[in-house]
């Protein structure tokens, strides 16, 4: 008896804590929806999984860093739009000499967030510290080009180049301008930006705080904070909870459904990330174009992109994307076809097939693609072995030492066709004609003389299948009902957060 | 002895995080040069011979200076403060709370082990720890943060513990996680000790006396069975201390596992090494209070070493 009791008034407990889960349940779920007038003040979080190995462009902050600080914290003398188009920054004016050699720029009325202005020098500075000796940057090489940074008088800059270079300019728009008198930035920042660094708590947040004393326009939001999850589910969780109003990139289309209906809107841009099955064109049997078409054409992309992206993103049959002006639709260049590519293979004395390895990073989603060429290179009779290694490994092994036959990874820069006319770049790409087409194109006097050579270069590269573009990843941003002014393009993960605001 | 552990435990830890790969590739992105990469291990310092950087390592540590983090170049002391703010608190109070609950259910699993709640509880203790912690996180996240709403779903504030109860919310969902999991186990612990000294002669023979059971098992029972419980409680609070790198990871709390998980993916060495030593020492402390506790309490461990051998030994 005394049993049933106890347990009577279990139940009954258990009842009343239910009831009273509930209740809390639904006065969660009622608050949230206020007024629509756009506050200026409130502060936006933005989740992201991309944090930034540390605060320095210049020494492997990575793609983290640029989309928290380019254009947020930090300016360059030009400013890459959304629609990945170049226009002035700091650079109020500039002048370019007749033969293209010599560049001369006034600067904005800008001041650092420490108070001290913007200088001829500060910009001297930071050209030199960019591509100085200590400098890692993504886009050195491309600004090597710079001979000697003068400044003519306090806000005068003179920039002269050893060869002339069209992209100069859309280079100039990845290069912060910092404050000399900063130091180590790998910790801290100093800019000219809208926002000012507030606080940098490594493995949780960056927290951006407005700029009062902005040279331009205020920014629609009271200040940004960066909340950095390493594990996709923890971020849903957080943008499920309203822990974070928006996500710059969602990398896992599983659980878009959730976010598909209710209160949410799903962006979707374009990015510039490329998920390549990389050759290396220097060894047998990828040193034969046929071999390489053979591969390409074997592989169902539209099922691969369904499966793995559930339909969003694009196919792409070359190294550009859409965005860029050498743009050609080539997709079906080398179409889906497995009997084309079986009398390709014979043709190159493979009808029985070969076999290979797929050197595969451990990282996002290469090794569910390498099981999927498995599978459709089987077909063909090729067998590919998977080798599973770390993205360190593959710095090593196969970006360094060149140790592979064949390789997976996602690129993201834009405008990243020119390393096809690299030979000493890790797939080994070796053709004459491509490099002289890419090295006239950047002596260019015009953009149009520039982007017809790319073009041919594009069209080139995708006849020679000189890798295989498996797809274009989609832009995916989940924004939280009520938050508008979100950048829709991911280009080599920009991210201006100036214009997001709260309705 | 605990000196010479903890100097082998420095020389292993520094080779074999040097076996393991090259900390510049963490760094540089498609696009480097060779120069660019010979650059780099220069100014990380990993292009010298390995015994040059040792030596310099070691010198450091005997200054209490753990160093510099190869990525973002902080004092790695400073950064395991900072995370400590996070990671203490989890696992003290993720311990005290899996004590208030092993310390109960396995007292009663074991008095009344042949009553059905006796055994339930038996059960549910073998479950508990059964689960993996993970599991039990995503399951709790899933109730009461995702549908009842009640507690953050993860991260911690912002401000650390200027606000208390923000921080303590954000600390139940991962303490009651660990708890669970390592309650559990405890119970477990607990019930055997209790089984062990109910069955006792000194037991049977306090109750001859006129003492009632409640009496006699408080002046007997508790000192008896505790003294290998304590044992156990210094090797749990240490495992809780390492099961809140996986917790931390489920709800994206910023402290020491997660420095560690992604020093070692940035191929880190400054910070792997420093998490790794202080957890290490943290651990050996523990250990050395425990036996310190346990010889308060027996006077036996006091007499002879080989009492002391005995404790080890049921441990």
């Amino acid at each position: 008896m005394i049993t049933r009791h106890h347990r009577n008034r279990l139940t009954a407990t258990l009842a009343a804590a239910t009831a009273s889960l509930l209740v809390l349940a639904g006065c969660a779920g009622g608050a949230g929806s206020t007024g629509a007038a756009p506050d200026a003040n409130a502060e936006i979080i933005v989740g992201s999984q991309n944090e930034p190995t540390n605060l320095d462009q210049i020494f492997g902050g990575s793609s983290g860093v640029t989309e928290v600080f380019t254009g947020n914290v930090y300016e360059g003398l030009f400013r890459i739009t959304d629609d990945a188009e170049v226009e002035p920054l700091l650079a109020a004016e500039t002048e370019v000499s007749e033969d293209g050699l010599t560049y001369t720029f006034t600067l904005q009325d800008a001041t650092f967030h420490s108070g001290a202005p913007l200088t001829a020098e500060a910009v001297k500075y930071s050209l030199e510290r960019f591509i100085g000796e200590e400098s890692i940057a993504a886009r050195k090489s491309q600004l090597s080009v710079i001979d000697t940074v003068t400044a003519v008088d306090d806000k005068t800059v003179e920039v002269t180049l050893s060869s002339k270079s069209i992209s100069f300019t859309y280079n100039l728009g990845y290069v912060w301008i910092v404050n000399p008198e900063a130091g180590d930035l790998t910790a801290a920042a100093d800019g000219t930006g809208p926002y000012s660094l507030g606080d940098y708590r490594k493995g949780d947040s960056i927290t951006l705080d407005v700029n009062d004393d902005y040279w331009g326009d205020a920014p629609a939001n009271g200040g940004v904070v960066y909340q950095y999850y390493a594990d996709p589910t923890a971020l849903n969780n957080a943008l499920v909870t309203g822990a974070v109003d928006l996500v710059t990139s969602q990398s896992n289309p599983d659980s878009l459904a959730e976010f598909e209906s209710g209160d949410y809107e799903i962006i979707e841009g374009t990015s510039t990330t490329k998920e390549l099955l990389a050759f290396n064109d220097r060894v047998a049997p990828f040193d034969d174009v046929n071999v390489r078409k053979a591969v390409y054409s074997a592989i169902d992309r539209e099922q691969l992109l369904d499966a793995i992206w559930d339909g969003r993103g694009q196919l792409i049959g070359s190294m550009v994307p859409p965005s860029e002006p050498w743009y050609l639709d080539l997709a079906d260049n080398n179409p889906y076809d497995p009997e084309l590519s079986a009398d390709l293979l014979a043709d190159a004395g493979y009808a029985d097939g070969f076999s290979f390895t797929i050197d595969t990073p451990d990282s996002g989603v290469h090794s569910t693609v390498a099981e999927f060429l498995q599978t459709e290179l089987a077909k063909v009779g090729v067998t590919v072995d998977i080798n599973i290694i770390t993205d360190d490994e593959w710095y090593e092994k196969v970006y360094t030492d060149h140790d592979f036959e064949a390789t997976l990874q996602g690129h993201v820069n834009d405008r990243d066709i020119n390393f096809y006319g690299n030979p000493d770049f890790y797939w080994g790409y070796d053709d004459a004609e491509v490099q002289g087409w890419l090295a006239e194109a950047e002596q260019a006097d015009s953009t149009e003389q520039q982007t017809e050579l790319i073009t041919q270069v594009n069209q080139k590269i995708s006849d020679d299948a000189a890798s295989v573009w498996l797809y274009l990843n989609p832009q995916l941003r989940i924004v939280r009902d009520g938050i508008t002014g979100v950048p829709e393009n991911g280009l080599n993960s920009l991210f201006y957060v100036y214009d997001i605001q709260e309705a | 002895m605990l000196l010479l552990a903890f100097a082998l435990a420095v020389v292993i830890l520094f080779v074999v995080l040097r076996l393991l790969g090259n900390p510049v590739y963490a760094l540089i992105s498609v696009g480097a040069t060779d120069e660019e990469i010979a650059a780099a291990a220069a100014r990380l310092g990993v292009d010298r011979p390995i015994l040059e950087q040792f030596g310099d390592y070691v010198l450091q540590l005997t200054r209490l200076d753990l160093g510099r983090s190869f990525t973002n170049n902080l004092p790695v002391g400073d950064e395991i403060l900072r995370r400590l703010n996070v990671t203490l608190p989890l696992t003290v109070l993720a311990f005290l709370l899996s004590v208030v609950i092993a310390v109960p259910v396995g007292f009663i699993a074991a008095w009344r082990s042949r009553t059905w709640y006796g055994t339930a509880f038996s059960a549910v203790s073998q479950l508990g720890g059964a689960v993996p912690v993970f599991w039990v996180g995503i399951l709790l996240v899933t109730a009461l943060a995702l549908n009842a709403r009640i507690f953050p779903a993860g991260g911690f504030p912002r401000t650390d513990w200027e606000d208390p109860g923000a921080a303590l919310l954000a600390l139940t969902l991962p303490v009651l996680t660990i708890a669970i999991v390592s309650g559990s186990d405890l119970a477990r612990y607990v019930r055997s000790a209790t089984l062990d000294v109910l069955g006792q002669q000194y037991m049977r023979a306090a109750r001859a006396t006129g003492q009632s059971f409640a009496g006699a098992f408080v002046r007997h029972g508790i000192r008896n069975g505790i003294v290998p419980v304590i044992s156990i409680l210094a090797i749990q609070l240490s495992t809780t201390f390492v099961g809140a790198v996986i917790v931390e990871r489920v709800f994206a709390l910023p402290g020491l596992g997660d420095m560690l998980l992604v020093a070692i993916q940035e191929q880190d060495f400054p910070s792997v090494q420093g998490v790794l030593l202080v957890s290490t020492t943290l651990v050996l402390l523990l250990g050395f209070v425990a036996d310190v506790v346990q010889r308060i309490i027996d006077p036996r461990l006091r007499a002879s070493v080989s009492g002391n051998r005995r404790a080890r030994a049921i441990a």
